[in-house]
């Protein structure tokens, strides 16, 4: 069973992780010419700033601060990191609904099934929303590259690439977690 | 990430550069070479739809910058900013809905992306907030409410019924900008300069720009104070319209009838 401990630095640094996702999407918001897609994205940062929300309200829960967030492993921060410096819009859709948001509900699902859910009933509550949400906001870009054909990605092998190396990182800081302040 | 800072001169000013858009849009730097019509006339309809569906998504663009480079603004601003981002994303979509219902489309006019360049110039959240929410938010939120009476007795009442949603939105946006920009004024006496400077510059850019064109909206009291307006900040709002016009009324004041 996880302890306490455990759960808070995986709530936190999700929270983290969730929040960089959020500045991401809304320093996409001007930067990316395609009007609907500008769209799409402006709706997901509250979709994810709620997520970010929820998390940091279950820290506070977990023994830590209201709102605290814990640096993810720094391979995982550069990993955002390349991410967020993507430019072309194919690519940003590809990179954040093909890879990064999928591979998120991955390792959430992957929690789910570890922690005790009875115990931990309130962080499961909140992952399962996530869920939810990341399933809507995936078809959303989907059914938007069905409409604007132009808007798949060219190089599938790219994305393929990315999955891989995501799926290759550890999320969690190895060391005793440094706490940040982010947005809190 | 960061954001490009580049700038451009539009009549010796320096401002922002544009947001990036699609190529199918043409870009003037200046509100009036953006065509405009009156709203009786169905061009006219067309063209502000068109103009509000750019407005909004500028704003969008405005919240979303927000985000991005004051990462240690307090959590439950940010919040504020990311749910803005979602509202004017929808507006943005009910704007392009209703410009292709009347056989619209994007790119058909000129757009400016004054506004942003404007705003994205402002290194300070609170000197943001002043501009962006409390003075061309509140100035819209006023001119949005005159429009509903006329689309009304237009005989559009769906378009006015949609406005009227929009404005429950744009209240909460102004709102949470007064609420905040009193708490950080008192915890940070500093904000006001940053706030005064901005202001100031921004009569600046009107001068130069033109950039104001509401002089001629009456303010709306009642949705200034549920934008958490006090009543002295609408009377001194209502004081600087009448200096701004060069009335001593103003329409639908006893004596202006």
């Amino acid at each position: 069973m996880l302890t306490v401990k455990e759960r808070g630095r995986f709530v936190a640094t999700l929270r983290y992780v969730h929040v960089s996702v959020m500045e991401t999407l809304a320093a996409w918001v001007p930067t990316t010419p395609e009007m609907e897609v500008k769209l799409l994205f402006g709706e997901h940062v509250w979709d994810v700033a709620q997520h970010a929300d929820s998390l940091g309200k279950r820290t506070f829960e977990l023994r830590m601060p209201l709102q605290h967030s814990v640096r993810a492993a720094e391979e995982y921060v550069g990993f955002l990191a390349e991410i967020a410096a993507v430019g072309p819009t194919p690519q940003r859709l590809a990179a954040m609904y093909d890879v990064l948001l999928p591979a998120l509900a991955d390792r959430q699902r992957r929690y789910i099934e570890h922690t005790d859910k009875l115990v931990d009933a309130p962080t499961v509550r909140i992952l399962e929303r996530y869920l939810a949400d990341t399933t809507r906001m995936t078809e959303a870009a989907h059914a938007l590259r069905r409409e604007i054909p132009a808007l798949q990605p060219a190089d599938r092998q790219w994305a393929a690439a990315l999955q891989t190396r995501e799926a290759s990182l550890d999320l969690l800081a190895a060391a005793q977690p440094e706490a940040v302040a982010m947005g809190a | 990430m960061r954001i490009s800072r580049d700038t451009k001169v539009v009549r010796g000013v320096e401002v922002r550069d544009d947001p990036a858009r699609e190529a199918c849009f043409t870009i003037v730097h200046l509100h009036h070479d953006v065509p405009d019509a009156p709203s009786t006339t169905p061009e006219g309809r067309l063209m502000r739809a068109h103009r509000e569906y750019n407005q909004e998504v500028q704003t969008l663009e405005i919240a979303a910058l927000c985000l991005v480079d004051f990462p240690t603004a307090p959590w439950e601003l940010r919040m504020e900013l990311a749910r803005q981002c979602w509202d004017e994303a929808r507006h943005a979509e009910l704007a392009l809905r209703y410009l292709t219902e009347m056989g619209g489309w994007k790119g058909m006019y000129p757009i400016a992306n004054l506004d942003w360049s404007v705003v994205a110039m402002l290194d300070s959240l609170p000197a943001r907030l002043a501009v962006q929410h409390r003075t061309f938010e509140a100035g819209s939120l006023d001119m949005e409410t005159a429009m509903i009476p006329m689309m009304r007795d237009m005989g559009q009442e769906h378009a006015a019924d949609v406005k009227e949603g929009i404005d429950t939105d744009e209240i909460q946006h102004v709102r949470f900008a007064n609420e905040w920009l009193r708490r950080i004024t008192d915890a940070q006496p500093r904000a006001v300069l940053e706030i005064a400077a901005a202001m100031a510059w921004l009569r600046k850019v009107v001068e130069a720009t033109g950039l104001d064109s509401l002089k001629d909206i009456p303010t709306s009291d009642e949705n200034r104070q549920l934008a958490g307006f006090t009543q002295a900040e609408v009377s001194e709002v209502v004081r600087l319209h009448r200096a701004a016009i060069g009335a001593s009324t103003l329409p639908g004041e006893p004596g202006n009838e």
